[in-house]
């Protein structure tokens, strides 16, 4: 079942289009993550989803329901934890999460033991009692996490969930995120961190300009480069000298190049076909492979080719 | 009605914890009335209770101040993150609105329970039917004043500053251009003009006729009314409609 479809969404601030027509799917019980540099336009989608923003023109359907026309029926399916974790200054972090549970309708048998359980494992529980605005920002962060976690809602946004955290945190929290798509959540997870996209996803959509670019798995991404995946071969002396002629033969091969007399470099469309087309080969020539190398090509190289940019870079 | 009740609890106790400032307002409505008002009831010889007309003016004040802080804490809010996070919870626009306005009326309760005491206290000779009546015109007030500044607030999502000027340019007219601490039969003719589109002339003067005064020096009770219901109606109206768009 699609959990999530746009159509046409376009969104304007003033005269800056945030949103281009976007269209977008996300299906039930997977773990899609949204990436695009700063002023893509995924906080603003993730905001129209929340029905916190409205769109300017297009649609947003969420479990089969219009964000504009039944919003509180999509607030009840979701929930959302945002970018920046702001707003309740002279709170402290066990009350935020309990107002949160409880709005949130988690029931109250379930909801200390749960939030306990939350707080520990986000290493937040020495500072349940700080007040908000004494926490550090990676604390802060963790919080807005936790918030999703204990309310475990149908579908959860995530914005940036482990900027300001951490490593050993953002592993903490991916985690979590994976064992909430585990339990059944579906999860939406919008970042420009390449390790974290790669990590979490089990889908990637390409956002660039409010646009939706390209959306597949992570290995299809990568398989979808011609050429992006690099193979380095060391063999005996070849006894063909035609080697790299035959290699370049090989369906899916982009070049091959020989980097000394035993060493080759062959650029190739998804090595794990290639590599076994290559052994026979090889074997067929006979010619010893001694040594096989294969070095995928990473999301930043995905998102060049996709975009003509890299993923650092801000949208204009 | 039990997430209103949440809503307004959840930030109202952190404001009682402890009531600094609550009390603190009481204190210097003590001092104005104990020094300011009791000077300027011997130097007002035009009227015998200047002290019990200055005292309702006073509490009026009050109540358009919370009102106002209402709408600044709204616009706050929505700076500070919190407002997208409310309107990201399951709970309705209309009654997220209602909570922000009532949360208004509560702090509204907490401030007035002892100027109002202390008012009553001095006018004295009051039945339960009068003072019932007058504290409802001040909680209508209130909420009309909330409204306004409610539904001003949206201005601050385009213009912080603009929605500044514009708050302090109206509540200076609002207050001053008033019959809060002056009866409109002794304003000259020009402040007398513009004092009558004022609200709080109405919320005083209703409010003082409720309380016993001469209504000879007051306005027509019946047009304060039907001022002071369309205000708040018409300005928490606009606000729902304004938060949904």
């Amino acid at each position: 079942m699609v959990a999530i479809e746009t159509k046409g969404l376009t969104k304007l601030y003033g005269k800056t289009k945030a949103l281009k027509g976007l269209d977008f799917t996300l299906n039930e019980g997977e773990i899609m993550v949204l990436l695009g540099p700063n002023g893509s336009g995924k906080t603003t989608l993730l905001l129209i989803l929340a029905t916190v923003l409205k769109p300017t023109s297009g649609t947003a359907n969420v479990m089969g329901f219009d964000v504009v026309k039944h919003p509180t029926q999509v607030r009840q399916i979701l929930g959302i934890a945002f970018q920046e974790a702001r707003g309740f200054w002279r709170h402290k972090p066990m009350e935020i999460l309990r107002f949160h549970a409880t709005v949130c309708g988690v029931p109250k048998s379930k909801r200390e033991a749960l939030m306990e359980q939350i707080l520990k494992d986000l290493e937040l529980w020495d500072a349940r009692g700080k007040l908000f605005m004494h926490l550090s920002g990676g604390q802060a962060k963790r919080l807005e996490v936790a918030k999703l976690l204990v309310q475990r809602p149908r579908l959860a946004i995530f914005d940036e969930p482990s900027s300001q955290v951490d490593l050993r945190g953002k592993r903490i929290i991916w985690d979590h995120i994976r064992k909430l798509r585990d339990d059944g959540s579906t999860v939406l997870v919008a970042t420009n961190e390449v390790r974290e996209a790669e990590y979490l996803a089990d889908r990637i959509t390409i956002l660039d300009q409010g646009q939706n670019v390209v959306c597949q798995t992570v290995q299809r991404l990568k398989d979808s480069i011609a050429g992006g995946d690099i193979v380095e071969l060391e063999v005996e002396a070849p006894k063909d000298n035609n080697i790299i002629e035959e290699l370049s033969k090989i369906e899916g091969t982009y070049r091959v190049v020989a980097s000394n007399e035993n060493q080759l470099r062959a650029y190739v469309s998804m090595a794990e076909a290639w590599v076994p087309k290559m052994t026979n080969l090889c074997y067929q020539k006979n010619t010893r492979v001694l040594s096989v190398r294969v070095t995928e090509p990473s999301l930043d190289d995905v998102f060049l080719h996709f975009t003509g940019r890299v993923l650092g870079a801000t949208t204009n | 009605m039990k997430s209103i009740i949440r809503l307004i609890w959840f930030d109202l106790k952190q404001e009682l914890h402890p009531p600094v400032w609550i009390v603190m307002e009481w204190v210097v409505f003590a001092v104005q009335l104990g020094i300011y008002g009791a000077l300027m009831s011997r130097l007002v010889t035009q009227m015998d209770d200047y002290l019990q007309f200055y005292a309702i003016g006073y509490v009026i004040m009050i109540t358009f101040d919370i009102g106002s802080h209402t709408g600044r804490q709204f616009v706050e809010h929505a700076h500070e993150g919190r407002l997208p996070y409310l309107l990201s919870l399951p709970i309705p626009r209309w009654k997220l609105y209602l909570s922000v306005a009532l949360q208004g009326g509560f702090e509204l309760a907490l401030l007035l329970i002892v100027p109002l005491f202390v008012t009553l206290s001095i006018i004295g000779n009051l039945t339960a039917l009068s003072v019932t009546s007058a504290v409802a015109t001040l909680f209508w007030l209130g909420f009309g004043v909330s409204g306004l500044m409610l539904a001003l607030s949206f201005i601050a999502f385009r213009s912080a500053d603009v929605y500044t000027a514009i708050v302090t340019a109206l509540s200076t007219l609002i207050i001053r251009f008033s019959t809060v601490f002056y009866p409109l039969m002794f304003l000259p003719s020009s402040y007398a003009n513009v004092a009558i589109f004022s609200p709080l002339t109405y919320g005083s003067d209703l409010v003082r006729l409720l309380l016993g005064f001469d209504p000879s020096v007051l306005v027509d009770p019946r047009i304060a009314v039907a001022v002071l219901t369309a205000l708040a109606v018409g300005t928490l109206g606009l606000g729902s409609f304004l938060l949904r768009g």
